[in-house]
């Protein structure tokens, strides 16, 4: 279990299938990530990020493999900046990973990681994987998931689609609800956002957990105004008849969004376990 | 990625009859939104500008945005059109976008060149530049500016805009980033940019619609569109290109999806800053060419 992420660097190999490590890594902190992913690096600070390792691995022809790893400030952090942006379920390598046209992501502990190999072949395909292997098998630890996200009833549940977060931005991940922060939502704020399948459109459970039951509160009462237009029982249709509602349960706030009546969003309600 | 489907060069439509209405914008505040109310955005699309290897082929690329040009400004040939946006005089800063999975392209570049110079701008007073732009004497004393990018989704703005290809004119891009990038409109209001952008260009050849990743690009979501978008009004043109984005979207995912997080920066270009309209209602929208899957 590597202690820091520079330890990454010396563990993993230094050649593999052809392709040599080079030399020497590349590190990176908060302050100096926009200079490597220049307008994605906000993405990553909003999970924590503390600082990151980028090896490349060259081949005779000078081709290029790019190997970058993220410490996150949690295990949390890690799993919501990998799902972020996922489309599939795949157990793989690490604890959930992506893999699409020579780009492979996965997660692990408190760790994101990402190998890219444009453009694709079976053969650098299979390097990525083996690196992928190294560097999970690195990490000795599994890292817990957000707890909040066992709280989303599993019914009809779309598991790709499951978001964790404690940054507003991604309030509209699936679907808009405000260009605002609406909920208060910040550092101390864990939310989850979750898809559910059913005849017809999706419709969308979100829950944010806050420090106290007087902050919850305060969210509640800023989103029945501004979204809920003071309706009593905490939800209504929206133009297109779709509905939306919140319920409070302590410091825990409930919104389903887009649910097709308000039946759907009473039973949705009723099926949180908090 | 979805290919495009093939068609013969003489489908190709040639007319431009929506775009027949002469304009008489002429050399400054061209990306404000034309008196008469409505900004025209020109669509021009043909399915043979990428060869086998998904490289623009200069030749098409150069009707292609000389139908554009026409179609945007009324006149009957390119080199007209062209001296009715730069003069002989100007000092040019053609902005484009290096980023290195999906760039303006050296087609559209050169084509930019080529007018220029006909028009009579000297070659010295000529340059192309990204991130060096505030260090570049050309644009230290440009009077005009040209602003050519391609539209990918973005992980902090939604997309990567025509908007957004402005932020390299500000020393700390990042100080612009908050609330998504909000604010990108602000930008245009310096003096380093403001007043001097005559022709905006959203190279809309193959947009990348979704990423994920901390490179932003992925092969499997760019979208062989064969599409370039010309305005005087960024908004406007951004405004349209986000629809194509999000048309995208619906038909790769088979559902709406949303860009996360939402564009907002193009809506406030508009509403807070009045740089130009994003208000469908307010955009002439002229289509040339190859209209298969256009999503707008």
């Amino acid at each position: 279990m590597p202690e820091n992420i520079n330890e990454f660097y010396r563990n993993l190999p230094d050649a593999i299938a052809g392709w040599k490590k080079a030399d020497p890594p590349d590190f990176y902190t908060p302050a100096n990530l926009s200079t490597y992913i220049d307008g994605g690096a906000e993405l990553y600070i909003s999970y924590d990020f503390r600082n990151a390792l980028s090896v490349k691995y060259t081949d005779a022809a000078r081709n290029e493999i790019a190997v970058d790893i993220f410490e996150m400030g949690s295990a949390p952090d890690a799993f919501g900046v990998f799902a972020h942006s996922r489309e599939t379920i795949d157990d793989r390598f690490g604890q959930g990973c992506e893999y699409a046209a020579g780009l492979l992501t996965f997660w692990k502990d408190r760790y994101y990681v990402s190998i890219l190999a444009y453009p694709e072949t079976a053969a650098k395909r299979e390097v990525v994987f083996e690196l992928a292997r190294s560097i999970a098998g690195g990490i000795g630890n599994k890292g817990a998931l957000p707890p909040i996200i066992a709280l989303l009833p599993a019914e009809n549940l779309l598991p790709a689609t499951v978001r964790y977060f404690h940054h507003y931005i991604w309030l509209n991940s699936f679907y808009f609800v405000s260009h605002e922060n609406v909920l208060n939502i910040g550092n101390d704020t864990p939310a989850a956002l979750g898809k559910y399948r059913q005849d017809g459109p999706a419709f969308f459970l979100l829950l944010v957990r806050y420090p106290d039951a007087a902050r919850a509160e305060a969210a509640d009462r800023q989103f029945r105004q501004k979204l809920l237009e003071g309706a009593e029982e905490g939800m209504r249709p929206t133009k297109e008849g779709r509905w939306t509602g919140l319920e409070r349960r302590g410091d825990l706030i409930c919104v389903v969004f887009n649910a097709p009546d308000a039946q759907t969003v009473r039973a949705v309600f009723a099926r949180i376990k908090s | 990625m979805k290919p495009g489907r093939p068609i013969s060069r003489r489908q190709f439509i040639r007319s431009a009859s929506a775009a027949a209405i002469g304009t008489s914008l002429l050399f400054s505040g061209q990306e404000m939104t034309a008196p008469a109310g409505r900004s025209r955005v020109v669509l021009v699309r043909d399915p043979n500008v990428l060869d086998e290897n998904g490289n623009p082929r200069y030749a098409v690329v150069e009707e292609m945005l000389d139908t554009g040009i026409k179609a945007l400004t009324g006149k009957p040939d390119p080199q007209t059109a062209w001296k009715t946006i730069i003069r002989p005089d100007d000092i040019v800063g053609i902005k484009n976008n290096r980023w290195s999975y999906l760039r303006t392209t050296a087609e559209v570049e050169n084509y930019f060149k080529k007018r220029i110079l006909e028009v009579g701008v000297k070659e010295a007073n000529i340059s192309v530049d990204d991130l060096g732009v505030l260090r570049n004497p050309i644009f230290q004393k440009a009077t005009a500016l040209i602003n050519a990018r391609p539209m990918r989704s973005h992980h902090w703005a939604g997309v990567g805009s025509l908007i957004k290809n402005y932020i390299m004119f500000i020393p700390e891009p990042i100080s612009i980033h908050p609330d998504s990038c909000a604010d990108l409109a602000s930008i245009w209001d310096l003096p380093v940019v403001k007043g001097k952008t005559r022709l905006n260009v959203l190279v809309m050849f193959t947009p990348q619609f979704h990423s994920f990743g901390p490179h932003s690009f992925n092969p499997k979501y760019v979208w062989k569109y064969h599409g370039l978008m010309l305005g005087f009004d960024p908004v406007a043109v951004d405004a349209t290109g986000l629809r194509i984005i999000e048309g995208i979207r619906r038909e790769y995912f088979a559902e709406d999806r949303p860009l996360n997080p939402p564009a907002k920066h193009i809506a406030i270009a508009d509403t807070k800053y009045h740089l130009g309209t994003a208000d469908p209602a307010k955009i002439e929208l002229v289509k040339v060419g190859y209209d298969k899957e256009s999503f707008v």
